[in-house]
């Protein structure tokens, strides 16, 4: 009876939730109905990795903080782990949103591609839930199999890993056979190849070697390879996209663009996988192949510069998404300082000796998965709202515009306070735990211990907080921007 | 074979390698607004932040302990800053080429 009165109780709050928001589905197509539910996840999740990081980040300051109740390691693991799904279930998002535009037809298989995302999801929920019920105990193939496979920001069970990759496989299925179907185009080409990649890599993380200079080498082959070179182009594809929707830019141009950043990325991106291999017990002409590819990676950013000046040059930025577009320049810049100057900074062998594996490289992770990944999808989330509202006005003046405006800066300052904060722990890491020290236990606690590296966390922590209060202003702004807007948007054509 | 940065050189390898990035990319910026706006003064700051850039490579080779093969990894940084926004803007231009806004060609 209590179970009863329960469910309707949640069954009117939700009833009132979705009348208050006012979206209306049957503005969206099929194939758009589905790419707001991986991005309603997509929020779920980017809300979970902030909640651990701000757990995470609360344990460095007083590490008493939920002791045996949620250990430090679950809740980096969870703040990592629910980054790199949510990013995903982005980029699945971003890319059904465009398919049916991309290709002129419907999906092909949709039905398929609907019951896959229900199985991702269904997994993601029960992969949570046990890494928080079942966080430690004896490792054996039982629970590499069931609870957690072990490797790091890779963690899901190998039921959920073959799980992932046949849900990739369906996403693979619709996308190739809806642009078989209808019209293929430069941009289906270079996502097709870059989905066949995505896949394929994720592989390379799901079996198991005992020794661990092999199991790192291919370790790598999934983090580095997914997230500079094949998610680089993945976002190469959807800005592609989104350029000729916000700007109006002639397809014959982002495709010829598109060609020259695939050449780019992969030219310097796929070797400079060395810069991983520098450590790790392989051979020692790695560190001159990432050396000399790592100092080659910005080469793109650069690229980005120069094209940007010229555009701006030629066209007057006349848009029909404000947000979308203030949160893509946001890219531009977060991608160009977290991807280029904060990897260049601590990539060469000569330094990253001291900076491996220190809050260095958590400063960049921070503004280069932040700039790079976590902008364009939010860029992506106002597109699709833009058009869940019945694709209203949102080229300025719209009411309480405040908000995304405050939501930006919040989450940009918060991100960015949060790098510099761990840029500073890092070089003191680098500087007394490894130089001065020379990695010993007693160096790696006189680091932990030192003033400035407990500052820096508070510090840290402080942004963290900023960022959380941005996260929450971003989500009350999509629920309710142009809710009241009669206005419909202008026109974009792209040639 | 590498030489390890030493104790005293740590800071200025970061500032170098960050000061690379960022004026390779000032280096571009101002590269490409020089051409959309033919101003002496662009080209001169374009030229003066490719300078900072060269300085910048010679602090991280001296830092960094370049020596033998490591030498060339400094001589393609400063080649390849200097010609690599040059050759994006002559791709930008070929892309753009039949491109219906003439405003920047009228400029050019």
């Amino acid at each position: 009876m209590k179970v009863n009165k329960l469910c309707s109780i949640a069954n009117d709050k939700l009833d009132f939730f979705v009348t208050w928001t006012a979206l209306d589905r049957t503005n969206l197509s099929d194939g758009r109905k589905l790419a707001v539910n991986y991005f309603i996840v997509a929020v779920i999740l980017f809300f979970a990795q902030l909640l651990f990081g701000i757990i995470a980040a609360t344990q460095f300051i007083f590490p008493h903080f939920l002791y045996s109740w949620l250990d430090f390691s679950v809740n980096r693991m969870v703040h990592i782990n629910a980054m790199v799904v949510w990013m995903l279930y982005g980029f699945i998002g971003c890319i059904y949103w465009l398919l049916e535009d991309e290709s002129q037809t419907d999906i092909v298989g949709l039905a398929f591609g609907k019951i896959a995302f229900w199985v991702l999801t269904i997994a993601v929920t029960i992969v949570v839930l046990v890494y928080l019920f079942i966080q430690i105990g004896a490792g054996n193939d039982t629970t590499l199999w069931l609870i957690n496979e072990g490797r790091e920001y890779i963690e899901a069970p190998r039921w959920a890993d073959i799980g992932i990759v046949a849900v990739v496989l369906t996403f693979f299925y619709n996308v190739v056979a809806t642009f078989s179907k209808g019209k293929w185009s430069g941009i289906a080409g270079v996502l097709t190849l870059d989905l066949v990649a995505l896949a394929g890599l994720y592989v390379a993380g799901m079996f198991y070697m005992t020794n661990i200079t092999h199991e790192q080498f291919w370790w790598w082959w999934v983090i580095h390879l997914w997230v500079e070179a094949t998610w680089e182009v993945l976002v190469g594809v959807i800005m592609a996209w989104s350029l000729m929707k916000l700007l109006g830019v002639k397809r014959k141009i982002v495709t010829t663009w598109l060609y020259i950043e695939v050449a780019l990325m992969f030219g310097s991106g796929i070797l400079g996988l060395g810069h991983h291999y520098f450590w790790i017990g392989t051979p020692e002409y790695w560190l001159t192949i990432g050396g000399f590819f790592s100092a080659l990676e910005p080469i793109p950013l650069v690229a980005m510069v120069v094209h940007a000046v010229y555009d701006s040059g030629s066209h007057a930025f006349k848009n029909g998404n404000h947000p979308a577009l203030a949160w893509v320049i946001a890219h531009a810049f977060g991608n160009f300082f977290g991807a280029g100057v904060w990897g260049f900074m601590h990539t060469l062998p000569q330094i990253n000796l001291y900076t491996h594996g220190t809050q260095w490289s958590a400063s960049h992770g921070h503004l280069a998965f932040f700039g790079a990944y976590a902008t364009i999808n939010i860029a992506f989330f106002y597109l699709a709202i833009q058009h869940w509202r019945g694709n209203v006005w949102m080229s300025g003046g719209n009411a309480h515009a405040w908000r995304w405006k405050w939501a930006l800066g919040l989450l940009n300052v918060g991100v960015v306070g949060m790098t510099i904060a761990l840029l500073i722990a890092g070089y003191e890491q680098s500087f007394i735990e490894r130089a001065v020290e020379g990695s010993t236990w007693s160096g790696y606690f006189a680091a932990q211990n030192h003033p400035s590296f407990q500052s820096a966390m508070i510090w840290r922590w402080f942004f963290g907080a900023v960022t959380f209060a941005g996260l929450l202003l971003l989500i009350w702004d999509l629920l309710t921007i142009g809710k009241d807007e009669t206005r419909k948007a202008i026109v974009i054509v792209s040639e | 074979m590498i030489q390890p940065v030493a104790l005293s050189d740590f800071f200025i390898t970061f500032f170098a390698s960050a000061l690379i990035i960022l004026a390779g990319a000032c280096y571009a910026l101002l590269f490409a607004w020089s051409k959309v706006n033919s101003h002496f003064y662009i080209k001169l700051a374009a030229y003066l932040s490719y300078g900072v850039l060269i300085v910048a490579v010679l602090l991280l080779t001296q830092a960094a302990n370049f020596t033998g093969y490591w030498l060339w990894l400094s001589v393609v940084m400063v080649m390849g800053y200097f010609f690599a926004p040059m050759g994006i803007w002559y791709l930008c231009v070929g892309t753009h080429s039949d491109d219906s806004h003439k405003i920047l060609e009228e400029k050019l």
